[in-house]
């Protein structure tokens, strides 16, 4: 993600969003049959709300003694054989996973889907070190041949239409298949990526979970890819964000049955994996060597910093897919490897607020994000912290503070108000025709679109007067 | 410090009306309809002369210190009566759910905002919850269907109730919208900030409201519905736009948001 | 490296150690017992489910579309290379197979088809024997070992699976707990159907790198269905 750059603004980017009705098309139909997926799973849950509240408790739980955890899972992984490296930023990871791939003497690198990975920047990272890097897993693979950040966490060429995939396998796949459906595509896909595959010196996985009691690490996938990459390389290397941890296999279930459910509305995916260290005697397939980075990059300051509770994430996506904002503007528009809710409240601290103050803002507060949560983030509310903090250090545009400056101060004394008030209803009367505002200085970014419909000639509290006077 | 709330001497409870500064400049139909249906369910109604706006724009701006300031006007001002009511869900929750979130423990004013958050309500839910009141003898010969405002539906569990009042309307047809708890896109200054992104949502909730074919659309919270009715006028919808109090008020026969009376 | 583990904890426990105002940390056994209690509440959590009995239940979400796995039973696991033979006819594919190295599953006769104890990349077809299965989920599960590699689940176009009825857990934990005390796998693969992929489009394509088709024969289900 970082090695993509992004000369456009925020409100440029949504400008373009808007503009593309096949991007609409397109999240109109992934995100659409998301929600009723996920709608039809947990009307056969009853039990949802209770097992959302043991998630975010399992998840608080870590939170809490997340040290003690982090120590834990160290050790059992390293009694299991794996080698663990700790990063505190993104850059360091990225250095530690170069440094492991030119040991082991890698050309080629097969990688399974991993946000942390897009988060770190590990793809301009592998390229700039001059290992070639192949995505396996089919929607990485799409947006790798075409160049494209992640557009969402769960689906990430969904802005993609068949006939754009069609385009890109045909250039770059080396004997592709007939492309006419999609089964062809996927058929396409699967035979070109085989070799790579086979090829690989060196396999890089994210993690779902962290288990602290055996040192494992947890993948939920549904293509296989997940596994070829990590059982078939000479070398597997894990990246993970040190929230990802649960103390037992017992309390990944409790949170796999709502991360499924709430990413895709499937009870369990195809493949649930948990690999633990590398090949043991006797085995005929598996890693020599098995490699565990451990990555902050800021998960400690949201510790600090009153984010703790968006540590919980598990990274579903349900947010996303129930945020009218985002099903209108896509991924892209964010501008970062996270889009939708989870994204603008983690990307103010990726990215720095003064970088990134748009996302927090271009929010409803509806609250529907929080709802669906199955961990019981309270998004609304981290979201105006950071509102919160762009006020208070100035981030805020001189206009906004004025204006709201000016209300403030006029909202404070009742009798100003009531002049303000009945003159402004007064001025904007002005403006209108047949009861109706269609432009209005200092309103445009209303009657722009909507009409504004004309205010009374008097005010309710001006008319309650006059009642109260005369009786 | 502050005298006592206390009813009248019939048992009818001295109720604040938080008219809102959007219903106080843009549809003051509500406001009296409000003190209408507040009187029929035997409250003692009045109207603090002195109120401006819960501080809302504010706090969701960010600028605590100043919605901290509109916040102890506002508490000051109301405190004094039984109950608090305002027709709006989004203003009744900032009373309610965000007033004492202003203030650190030590505070003073923390244990005040506490107690009249609990004495907070949205105009519907009151009546149906607090008073268990119903109109009787209202009357509409239309269809209409209803909007779930989300401040009011997720913040106050406002959503069984503005639909039982309406039932009780006689001849009134409430139509279902299709995804009515989806948010409008108004979001306060959203709608201004990110006008194109408002633009957009508001266009998929007008489709839906076109959709229920329905003579009437109706909700809670008057930001939420003048969104809904520009957008619907500016596409030459014939749909009419009207606060649910008005309806219950028996002034479904007067004019709708935006038309001439 | 070092440096940045000894940052990271000082940090965690400088911000933990904040929250907690004063407050002692707990010591492990008090930890371990909050975890208990967590774990202990999933159980009022689950989705209504098993009132059937775990082999019908199994059976029931193993063809269910959500999964998309076909399913068969036998009476005992010498039948099993018959279903296989059934299966690879029915499905147009040769007689050959590569065969699990598993010492129960080379025991069997598997006359008439040709095995091998070598995958290939492009295998047509896979035969393999689960250590279980969790009827919640329809989920069939392989504990990597010399006798059960992992790419034999992996590579294969087609995999043909036997599991025994009375291996089935119940519930997702049970399978957890049946496994807490012991040490664990290089890889454990809960498998929950055929590969599948919907990222073009959102359609629903089968075989996207894994097998494409899972083929699961239940070994000596009884009458009474079976329960752990």
């Amino acid at each position: 993600m970082s090695a993509v750059k992004k000369p456009l603004g925020f409100n440029a980017r949504v400008q373009a969003a808007l503009a593309d009705p096949t991007l609409k098309i397109a999240i109109d139909r992934t995100i659409g049959n998301a929600r009723t997926k996920r709608a039809a799973a947990m009307a056969q849950w009853p039990q949802f709300p209770a097992a959302r509240e043991l998630g975010r408790d399992i998840k608080d739980h870590v939170i809490a003694h997340l040290d003690h955890y982090l120590v834990k899972f160290e050790r059992n992984a390293r009694r299991s054989g794996a080698a663990v490296h700790w990063a505190c930023s993104g850059a360091e990871a990225c250095e530690i996973v170069v440094d492991i791939c030119r040991k082991a003497g890698a050309r080629s690198v097969t990688r399974s889907k991993s946000m942390l990975g897009e988060e770190i920047g590990l793809p301009h990272a592998l390229q700039e070190a001059g290992i070639e890097r192949v995505e396996t897993d089919l929607a990485e693979h799409i947006i790798q041949l075409a160049g494209d950040p992640p557009s969402h966490i769960v689906w990430p060429a969904m802005h993609k239409t068949r006939e754009q995939v069609a385009e890109l396998f045909h250039r770059h796949h080396h004997t592709p298949l007939p492309l006419d459906t999609v089964e062809n595509m996927v058929a396409s896909a699967r035979r070109e990526l085989r070799s790579r595959f086979l090829a690989a010196d060196v396999g890089i996985s994210g993690a779902n979970f962290l288990i602290a009691d055996s040192g494992a690490v947890c993948t939920v996938t549904n293509e296989g890819n997940a596994e070829l990459t990590t059982t078939l390389p000479r070398v597997h290397i894990v990246t993970a964000g040190i929230e990802k941890l649960v103390p037992s296999t017992a309390h990944a279930m409790a949170m796999l049955r709502l991360l499924v459910r709430s990413a895709t509305g499937a009870e369990f995916t195809q493949y649930t994996t948990f690999h633990c260290g590398p090949k043991r005697s006797g085995d005929l397939d598996g890693p020599a060597e098995f490699h565990i980075v451990l990555v902050d990059g800021g998960r400690t300051r949201m510790l600090a910093e009153g984010l703790a509770d968006m540590l919980r994430c598990i990274r579903c996506g349900a947010c996303m897919n129930h945020c009218v904002v985002y099903r209108q503007i896509g991924g892209h528009a964010y501008g970062s490897t996270y889009p939708g809710p989870l994204g603008s409240v983690l990307t103010p601290l990726l990215q720095g607020l003064p970088q990134s103050a748009d996302l927090p803002r271009a929010c409803t507060l509806n609250g529907q994000c929080q709802e669906v949560c199955p961990v019981a983030i309270p998004l609304p509310t981290l979201l105006r912290g950071w509102r919160d903090r762009a006020w208070s250090t100035g981030i805020e545009s001189v206009t906004a503070r004025w204006a709201l400056g000016l209300w403030g101060f006029v909202a404070l004394r009742p009798a100003l108000y009531r002049l303000a008030s009945a003159w402004a209803v007064r001025v904007m009367s002005l403006f209108a025709r047949d009861g109706w505002i269609a432009r209005m200085p200092l309103a445009g970014g209303w009657t722009h679109y909507r009409d504004l419909p004309q205010p009374p000639k008097r005010t309710f509290m001006a008319q309650y007067r006059r009642r109260r006077a005369r009786s | 410090m502050d005298p006592k709330p206390r009813s009248d001497d019939l048992g009818n409870p001295r109720v604040a009306l938080f008219v809102t500064c959007l219903v106080d400049a843009m549809r003051p139909q509500v406001g009296f309809a409000s003190m209408a249906l507040l009187d029929s369910a035997g409250c003692r109604v009045e109207v603090p002369v002195a109120q401006t706006c819960c501080g809302q724009p504010a706090l969701n701006s960010g600028d605590r210190s100043g919605a901290r300031r509109l916040a102890q006007a506002t508490i000051a001002l109301l405190e004094p009566y039984e109950f608090v009511v305002a027709p709006s869900g989004s203003c009744a929750a900032t009373i309610r759910l965000h007033y004492p979130e202003l203030f650190i423990e030590e505070d003073p004013w923390l244990a005040r905002a506490t107690a009249l958050a609990a004495r907070t309500h949205e105009l519907m839910s009151f009546l149906v919850d607090v008073r268990g009141w119903s109109p009787r003898g209202v009357a509409l010969d239309a269809s209409a269907t209803y909007h779930d405002s989300c401040s009011g539906l997720r913040e106050l569990n406002v959503q069984s109730q503005p639909r039982r009042l309406l039932a009780a309307v006689d001849r009134l047809a409430l139509r279902p919208l299709q995804d009515s708890t989806t948010c409008c896109g108004f979001g306060g200054t959203f709608c201004v900030k990110y006008a194109a992104i408002s633009n957009a949502i508001v266009g998929e909730k007008v489709r839906n409201i076109q959709a229920a074919g329905a003579d009437l659309l109706l909700g809670g919270d008057l930001g939420c519905l003048m969104n809904m009715a520009g957008k619907l006028h500016r596409g030459g919808s014939k749909v009419r736009v009207f606060h649910a109090a008005e309806l219950l008020a028996g002034m479904g026969t007067g004019p709708a948001i935006g038309e001439v009376p | 490296m070092s440096a940045a583990r000894g940052t990271i904890l000082t940090a965690i426990r400088a911000a933990l150690a904040h929250r907690r105002g004063g407050l002692a940390e707990p010591d492990e056994a008090g930890i371990a017992a909050e975890a208990e209690l967590l774990r202990a509440r999933v159980v009022s959590t689950r989705p209504d489910r098993l009132e059937d009995g775990a082999q019908s239940a199994f059976l029931r979400r193993l063809v269910s579309p959500g999964v998309g796995a076909t399913a068969e039973s036998v009476a005992q696991l010498a039948d099993f290379p018959a279903a296989v033979r059934r299966y690879l006819t029915a499905q147009g594919l040769r007689p050959s197979v590569a065969l699990q190295p598993h010492p129960e599953l080379r025991a069997l006769d598997w006359s008439g088809i040709e095995t091998h104890a070598q995958i290939s990349a492009d295998e047509p077809a896979a035969v393999g024997l689960a250590l279980g299965a969790i009827a919640e989920t329809g989920t069939l599960v392989f504990h990597s070992s010399p006798a059960s590699p992992t790419l034999f689940a992996f590579l294969p176009a087609h995999h043909i699976v036997a599991v025994e009825a009375a291996r089935i857990w119940r519930w997702l934990e049970d399978y957890a707990d049946a496994f807490a005390d012991g040490v664990q796998p290089r890889n454990v693969n809960l498998i929950t159907g055929a590969s599948g992929t919907t990222d073009i489009e959102g359609a629903l394509v089968r075989g996207a790198h894994g097998p494409g088709r899972l083929h699961v024969v239940l070994v000596g289900g009884a009458a009474r269905d079976s329960n752990h």
